[in-house]
């Protein structure tokens, strides 16, 4: 499906007042609430390359373009995009910008948002505009590009992201390390202080079958360095012995096996054993996630259910997975919902829920600019076309 | 009526209205010779509340002004209206060095921020030429950059959250973190026609611990800019990459005697930082690919007296100028990097043409321009010269895939220009979002859209 036929879809929709769900590869769906009652747009076969010139850094695709094409692409000129998308091979690039998703190596490059440089969309008329441009630096008018990150589909129709690339770092390894007993705290700060600066770095508790590394009384953790080849063995000295000043005796190297083992670090919050899990993530301080981990585990043993959690040492994100008694699942999730947010009030589904997904609160604490929101999604999507019901801001589940 | 209820509101020594006060917020680099109505100077949020509700009662344009370095007008009144100076809300508000934040004041001078934190071991990272002067406020309205912004981006990288006053004089809140649309980002860069900062998170950077600066010669501009496009080609983003022609080196090394090779025809500035073996690569990198390029020279500064010489006369070159000619003009586009010969042999064919001198000094890196145009404005012929080739230039940069302004903003000078990059389409999406947040057209009226045509008339 070409711009054109996109366009030409929704202006019709636009006109008969009939919503349109936007599809692409689904992996953020747990995100949000369920489309309602509309035709499906599905902009999967929308993957090409529009421009890219390696020579300036700078890459424009479409937005049903996976995360793993992309960065493909990129690594065969020595480039990428810290992404950070779970499941690669079916995240868009028109998802990963719609629910805003943002990885452990934000810190270090940005977000995905942050080099973005701009965008061809379709607004819900069918009109085609675009913002921004394929230079890396652009104060011409509104920044209508990044507006629309975060919008999961609801205020236009991404059909082109443009994106200033980066230059592959030489070396990537991942040092795995088992807690001792007591140890936590001391290797939170260490790894907060590491020179040089981790491009990701984890505490892990549980996602065993999942996530590399043995588990220690304490937890574990796994950091990723990303560096020139002059550096890393250095580097490595020096983290060890940073680590060792912690507490922590051993570390194990990955370097071969980094990528994937990143890769499973990422995924991990998305898989789920069956419809009697649930994923959350919510953003907080670096300061505070420890003590935010632990207050949400106490949450998830008061309802007697399986955990495992991960805390973004680098960002404060902490994410959690609780499993539950299949039967009873449906009929407590609710109550620990409502508890969670309690404690977390900004925590989000990431995915599962079940059938009861859509009864749950998604979203966690509304933003303080709502009304700002609702006013732009009224203004450019009068007739509620673009994926209604998805969201907050829309009003249909307020 | 509208000076009376502004006393009342703020106090009489926030207020002012004298002939000469009035004439000082009249213009940045741009000026159309409008004076405001008034200006105040607000303490607080809650004033800046209290103004915009005042002038929005007696449909006074409300115009936000940080230090008023900008280019193109946008501190500058377009029809009059009550400016808002920021001079007194300059605080450092709250530092949270443990998690890599400050909460500021938008009259905070950017250069202040990191010279004030700097024995905690970060800095902020954009730096915009004008830091020393511009706010940080000013500097989140035009979206600035700054010569680092090749490796740690531009403002809009920087802001993790915004407190604003909107049009009705109500506060809210916005976060990068937030649920929803990116509001923040629409902010930034917005120039103060969606609403007004008062306060900003800014993120914070460690300092690294190593940072090398070299500096290569070239026998021309040419060749200069095709080591820029092959340094960057070959994957290697140093901390600043910057360019100085002939014209602006002398001018440099006759002010400041900054330690530049004055028979050069061009001059790389190439900063590199981060770990002492990842400096030390990038020296090694790019100074082979400097010498394939007919480098004559490649030169490290060795210590850190040398290291800010060598930036002084980098950030100061506008200043040099001023030694040379009586008046001058920056324009200021970005193109795609590997464009930058073509842009350049542009600028270079158009003053020629046109009897001007041009001097080049812009962030090469970035492939973002500023050829400084030289005249003399008693000169009629001059100045139509310069604003020929000011268009020339911008016509240029959109023909070779680029924009019309890279960190300055569009403001007055360059609304028309808008046309240029943008479709009727794209230009109607973006006044959507202004009618929506600004229907009364009081914030900053006459900036960015194109004259001629109003929101209400681009709305689709």
């Amino acid at each position: 499906m070409n711009d054109a036929a996109i366009s030409a879809a929704l202006a019709d929709a636009c006109a008969h007042h009939r919503p349109v769900a936007l599809r692409a590869g689904g992996v953020f769906s747990g995100m949000h609430r369920s489309v309602i009652d509309a035709d499906e747009l599905d902009l999967r076969s929308r993957r090409a390359i529009r421009e890219y010139e390696p020579r300036d850094l700078t890459i424009a695709v479409e937005c049903g373009m996976t995360a793993a094409q992309l960065e493909q692409t990129l690594r065969e000129h020595r480039q990428f995009l810290p992404l950070d998308a779970p499941d690669a091979p079916q995240a868009s690039v028109g998802g990963i910008l719609a629910a805003a998703w943002s990885g452990p190596r934000r810190h270090r490059y940005g977000r995905p948002r942050d080099l973005l440089i701009g965008s061809e969309f379709a607004l819900a008329d069918g009109t085609l505009a675009r913002a921004g441009g394929m230079v890396v630096k652009n104060v011409a008018g509104y920044d209508l590009s990044r507006l629309f990150v975060g919008s999961m589909g609801s205020l236009a129709l991404l059909l082109r992201a443009n994106f200033k690339t980066l230059p592959l770092p030489e070396s990537t390894r991942i040092f795995l390390a088992a807690l001792p007993d007591g140890t936590r705290e001391r290797a939170f700060s260490q790894v907060r202080n590491l020179r040089p600066e981790p491009a990701a770095a984890w505490w892990i508790a549980g996602y065993d079958r999942e996530i590399d590394g043995d588990p220690g009384d304490d937890g574990r953790i796994a950091i990723l360095l990303e560096c020139d080849n002059a550096l890393l063995e250095r580097a490595t000295l020096d983290w060890r012995a940073a680590l060792g000043r912690a507490g922590i005796p051993e570390t194990r190297l990955l370097d071969a096996g980094a990528h994937a083992s990143f890769t499973r670090l990422l995924d991990a919050p998305m898989r789920l054993p069956g419809n009697n899990a649930l994923s959350y993530r919510s953003p907080s301080l670096p300061s505070q996630a420890l003590a935010l981990a632990d207050g949400i585990a106490d949450v998830i043993d008061r309802f007697d259910m399986q955990r495992d959690l991960l805390v973004d040492i680098m960002n404060g994100d902490v994410t959690v997975r609780a499993v539950g008694d299949a039967a009873s699942f449906t009929h407590v999730v609710g109550m620990l919902d409502d508890a969670l947010h309690d404690r977390a009030p900004r925590a989000r589904i990431l995915a599962g829920g079940g059938e009861v997904h859509d009864r749950l609160d998604c979203f966690g604490l509304l933003p303080n600019a709502l009304a700002q929101m609702r006013a732009l999604k009224a203004r450019f999507d009068p007739h509620g076309i673009l994926n209604p019901g998805i969201a907050f801001f829309d009003g249909l589940h307020a | 009526m509208l000076i009376e209820r502004l006393i009342e509101a703020l106090g009489a020594e926030a207020v002012k209205t004298s002939p000469e006060d009035l004439a000082c917020y009249s213009f940045d680099a741009y000026s159309q010779g409008v004076l405001p109505s008034a200006v105040v100077l607000p303490s607080s949020a809650a004033q800046v509340s209290a103004v915009v509700k005042i002038a929005r009662d007696l449909e006074e344009p409300i115009i936000a002004r940080g230090s008023g370095t900008g280019l193109c007008g946008g501190a500058a009144p377009a029809r009059a209206g009550v400016v808002l100076s920021f001079a007194r809300m300059n605080q450092l508000i709250e530092l949270d060095i443990e998690n890599r934040r400050a909460r500021i004041a938008p009259g905070l001078v950017n250069l202040q921020l990191s010279e004030r934190i700097a024995s905690t071991g970060f800095f902020y990272a954009p730096d915009p030429a004008s830091q020393r002067a511009s706010t940080i406020g000013g500097n989140i309205a035009t979206n600035a950059g700054g010569p680092h912004c090749l490796a740690y981006g531009t403002t809009v990288n920087h802001v993790l959250a915004l407190e604003i006053v909107d049009e009705r004089g109500e506060c809210f809140t916005t976060a990068v973190e937030d649920l929803g649309y990116d509001l923040t980002a629409l902010l930034v860069g917005s120039e103060g026609t969606l609403g007004i900062v008062t306060s900003a998170w800014v993120r914070l950077l460690r300092i690294p611990p190593t940072t090398g600066v070299w500096l290569a010669a070239f026998p021309s501009i040419e060749s200069a800019s095709e080591a820029v496009s092959a340094i960057v080609g070959a994957g290697i983003v140093p901390t600043a990459l910057e360019m100085m022609d002939a014209t602006i080196v002398r001018a440099v090394e006759s002010a400041y005697a900054a330690g530049y090779p004055a028979d050069a025809a061009a001059v790389l500035l190439v900063e590199s930082s981060g770990e002492p073996e990842e400096v030390a690569s990038a020296d090694a990198a790019i100074a082979r690919i400097a010498r394939a390029h007919g480098a004559t020279k490649w030169q490290a500064a060795t210590s850190a007296e040398q290291r800010e010489a060598l930036w002084r006369g980098r950030k100061g070159a506008a200043g040099a100028i001023g030694r040379i000619a009586p008046n001058y003009y920056t324009q200021d586009v970005c193109v795609p990097r590997t464009r930058l010969p073509e842009m350049l042999a542009t600028v270079d064919d158009a003053a020629k043409q046109h009897g001007i001198v041009v001097g080049n000094v812009f962030h090469a890196g970035d492939g973002n321009l500023h050829p400084l145009l030289l005249y003399d404005k008693r000169e009629k012929r001059q100045v139509a010269a310069v604003i020929e080739i000011g268009n020339i230039v911008l016509a240029r940069a959109v023909e070779l895939g680029g924009t019309i302004s890279g960190e300055h903003g569009v403001g007055i000078e360059k609304r028309n220009g808008m046309s240029m990059v943008y479709r009727t389409e794209d230009l109607a999406a973006m006044a959507n979002v202004r009618d929506l947040f600004d229907p009364h057209a009081l914030l900053n009226p006459e900036k960015i859209f194109p004259s001629g045509i109003s929101c209400r008339e681009m709305r689709t």
